[in-house]
This record gives C-alpha cells, structure tokens and sequence, in this order.
C-alpha cells in the first residue's frame, strides 16, 4: 500500500517521528493528498509491528522517533521492483457505462457528454498545476501531471468513440 | 493590445472573388492568451497573417499596440514587426539556405541588433536543437523545422506572439515541453499570444478561445466562464 511504502521511503535515509513524516508525505504529494495524523500513527504502529521500522526512544520534545529496518528496507525494494498492472475495471465510469445498459438509462448521451466536460475540467486543472510545477521545478510531479495528461487524451478519444454509437 | 475592426480580407482568383475573412472584430488586451479554432479554411491563417502585419485587409482596420498596420508603408510595417511580434508560420518558412542558427538570429541581424550567443544557446537548448546549429533545413525533420521556426519567433523577446499551429507537427512530450515554453514567456514577460490550435492540450494553456467559423468570429469563451469546458467539448475533438 502506498502510505505505508512512503514512509519507509521517507525514513529511509533519517530517523523521524510522526509529524515529520506526514509533513514530508504531504510534500512528496504537493499536497494533493492529506494524510491525517491518526492514519500516520496507526501505519507507523503497523509497521513497528511488523518489524520494518523501530523505535530508537524519543527526541528532546518528547516525540518518538522511528528508523527502518533491514527487513524494513529490503520490503521497500521488493515495493518498488514489483511492476503494477492497470485493472480494466478500476475506473468508476466503466461500471456505470455497463449499469446504464442494464436499466436502458436514457440519459446515457448525455451521461458520456458530461463525463468528458469533467474530463476536460480535469485537463484545465491539470495544465494549470504543470504550470506551477514548471515553475517550482517540481521534474518528478511535473512528469507524473504529463502521465495523468495522456491518460486524460485517451479517456476523451474513448468518450467519443461510444458517444458515436 | 491588439484590436480589429470589422476587418474583411477577399482575395481574386481569376474572375472571382473569394471574400475569406468577413468582418472579424477582435480584441486582446496586452499579456492575454487567445487561442483561436475553427475549421480548416475559416480564415484562421488568413487573419494571423493580418495581425503580424505580413497582409493588409481588403477593408476595416487593424490596430497593434496603437499603431494602425494598414496605414503604414510595407517597410514600415516590416520594420514593425520585427520590433513587435514574433510569427510562427505553420508551414514553418524557414530560409533554406541559412543554417539553424542563421535561421534563429535572422530577425536581429535584420533589425541590426547584436546577437547574445547566450540567449541563442538557451532557445536553442529549450526547443531541444543543442548541438544543431550548423544544420540546413532541409536536414531537418518537420517537428525539428517548426521548433527552429519556434526559436527564431521567440529571439528578439517579443511583445507579441502570433503562433499558427505551434505544436501541429510535434509528439505529445515536445509539443508539451514547447506550450509549457511559451507559456513561459506568457507569465514572464507579460507577453500577448495567438496561436491557433486543433489542440485541446493547447487550448488548455490559453486564457479565452476564440471560434472562427466561415471568416467570422462564430463566439469565444474565457476560462473562467463556467461553460469553458462544455464548449471546448463540443468544438475541439
Ligand atoms: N492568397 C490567397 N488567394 C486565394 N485564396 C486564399 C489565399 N489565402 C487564403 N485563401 C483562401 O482562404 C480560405 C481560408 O484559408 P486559411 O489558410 O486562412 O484557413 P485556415 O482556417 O487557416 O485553415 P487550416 O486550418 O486548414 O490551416 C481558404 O479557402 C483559402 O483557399
Ligand atoms: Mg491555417
């Protein structure tokens, strides 16, 4: 799971403790995804449950501080060896292009129309987030912005492929 | 700014004669970007040509940062426009016997401005070229040609930027690198861009799109309207 891979990535080369680690996960995700603390305790337990991160004590504040692991480490580079393949189904808007067949939806035009308006938006939105990441020289969120752009261009050509029929 | 009024471009071939632009009224406030869709052969060329001073309207008017382009002497005009606005043509025209280099600082040597080999290096590097400067057009592929066409629009640091199809020959990574480039320029210098796309990508970039059907301005929307993106899905496939 991707929280959990990330805060072995984060603590990879320093000890930190809670705050820290979700601090640095909001950055590695420009902010785009939010963590709350509570999910960053209870990964962290986990996770010293696990044995892939421990504890060495406690900072001058009080904190508890966490490091990896050997068997920490090596289950971040069997994570990141492993190849991810894309399920057919895993996008909400296939199920309802099928649903809407089941029950002759009659707004099933219109319900496509309105899905590459979002799309679009999407784009828009994206494009303009390029921009700022061009400027900050975020490479790695600018790239990942360029990958979500071409699936973007797909999804429309697809859009108006069954818009067609 | 930019502004046209009523502006009709008709052109004779043999007895007849084409009316190809039919009252296009435009307006583009400085550090606007505009793209301009529609058809092919609405007029889009046709008016980008007016606006870089490169043609003169049959009738109406056209008014460049204040200066009116059909009252000037083709010099001046020329004059003008090297000064003012950088043009990306879409069919490139690029000079065949200059090199790469040539082709970029050509507008400066024109104008007898010094060259900063510092800046050529840096376009040269942003449009992906380095290392192609020695090279003849015709050396080229079309993306490399359109690219070489991008720098040398962008080398004397204009006010202006008049784009026909910029990225038309380019795959997704280059022409993205290339928008993300002008848009650059856009957000740095304050500078004024019309480029006419077939691309949704591009579009995506501007502040306001313009619709250009059958020689007139059919509408335009802004960004942020809220139906900015309901009309790009029914104009741009
Ligand atoms: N010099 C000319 N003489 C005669 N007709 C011309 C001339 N220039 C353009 N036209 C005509 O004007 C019309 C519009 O051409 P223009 O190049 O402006 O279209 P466009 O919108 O840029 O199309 P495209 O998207 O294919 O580039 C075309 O029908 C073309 O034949
Ligand atoms: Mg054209």
């Amino acid at each position: 799971m991707s929280v959990k891979h990330s805060l072995l990535a984060l603590l990879y080369e320093n000890p930190g403790h809670g705050y820290e680690l979700k601090t640095g996960f909001e950055r590695l995700v420009q902010g785009m995804w939010p963590l709350n603390a509570g999910q960053v305790y209870s990964t962290l337990d986990r996770l010293e449950r696990d044995k892939l991160v421990e504890s060495p004590g406690y900072d001058e504040k009080d904190r508890k501080l966490y490091v990896i692991t050997e068997l920490g480490k090596r289950e971040l580079w069997d994570w990141l060896k492993q190849p991810v393949a894309r399920s057919l189904l895993k996008d909400e808007f296939y199920f309802k292009y099928l649903c809407a067949d089941l029950v002759d939806y009659e707004e099933k035009q219109n319900m496509i129309q309105k899905q590459k308006e979002t799309m679009i938006k999407d784009i828009l939105a994206l494009t303009q987030l390029k921009k700022q990441m061009n400027e900050s020289q975020q490479y790695s969120m600018k790239m990942l912005i360029e990958g979500a752009l071409l699936h973007l261009e797909a999804d429309i050509k697809w859009l108006d492929m069954i818009l067609q029929d | 700014m930019i502004e046209t009024i009523g502006v009709k471009r008709e052109f004779r071939t043999g007895k007849d004669t084409v009316s190809v632009l039919k009252g296009v009224n435009l307006f583009v406030n400085k550090g606007e970007f505009v793209a301009i869709i529609g058809p092919s052969g609405s007029g889009k060329s046709t008016l980008l040509q007016l606006l870089g001073g490169l043609d003169v309207p049959t009738e109406g008017s056209i008014i460049l940062n204040g200066s009116t382009m059909e009252a000037k002497t083709e010099k001046q005009r020329t004059i003008f426009r090297r000064r003012n606005i950088g043009f990306v043509f879409q069919n490139y025209q690029l000079l065949p016997t200059l090199t790469v280099h040539e082709n970029i600082v050509f507008p400066l040597h024109a104008d007898g401005k010094k060259v900063s080999e510092y800046d050529v290096q840096k376009l040269l590097k942003a449009v992906d070229l380095k290392g192609r400067d020695k090279w003849y057009p015709h050396e080229l592929s079309g993306g490399q040609q359109q690219r070489v066409a991008i720098a040398r629009a962008l080398i004397n640091q204009p006010d202006i930027l008049l784009a026909d199809e910029p990225t038309g020959n380019l795959d997704r990574r280059r022409s993205s690198d290339i928008l993300d480039l002008l848009s650059k320029f856009h957000s740095e210098r304050k500078q004024t861009i019309i480029m006419v796309t077939h691309d949704m990508f591009a579009a995506g970039y501007a502040d306001r799109v313009v619709l250009f059907k059958d020689g007139v301005i059919e509408t335009e929307v802004r960004r942020e309207e809220d139906d900015y993106a309901a009309f790009l899905s029914r104009f741009m496939a």
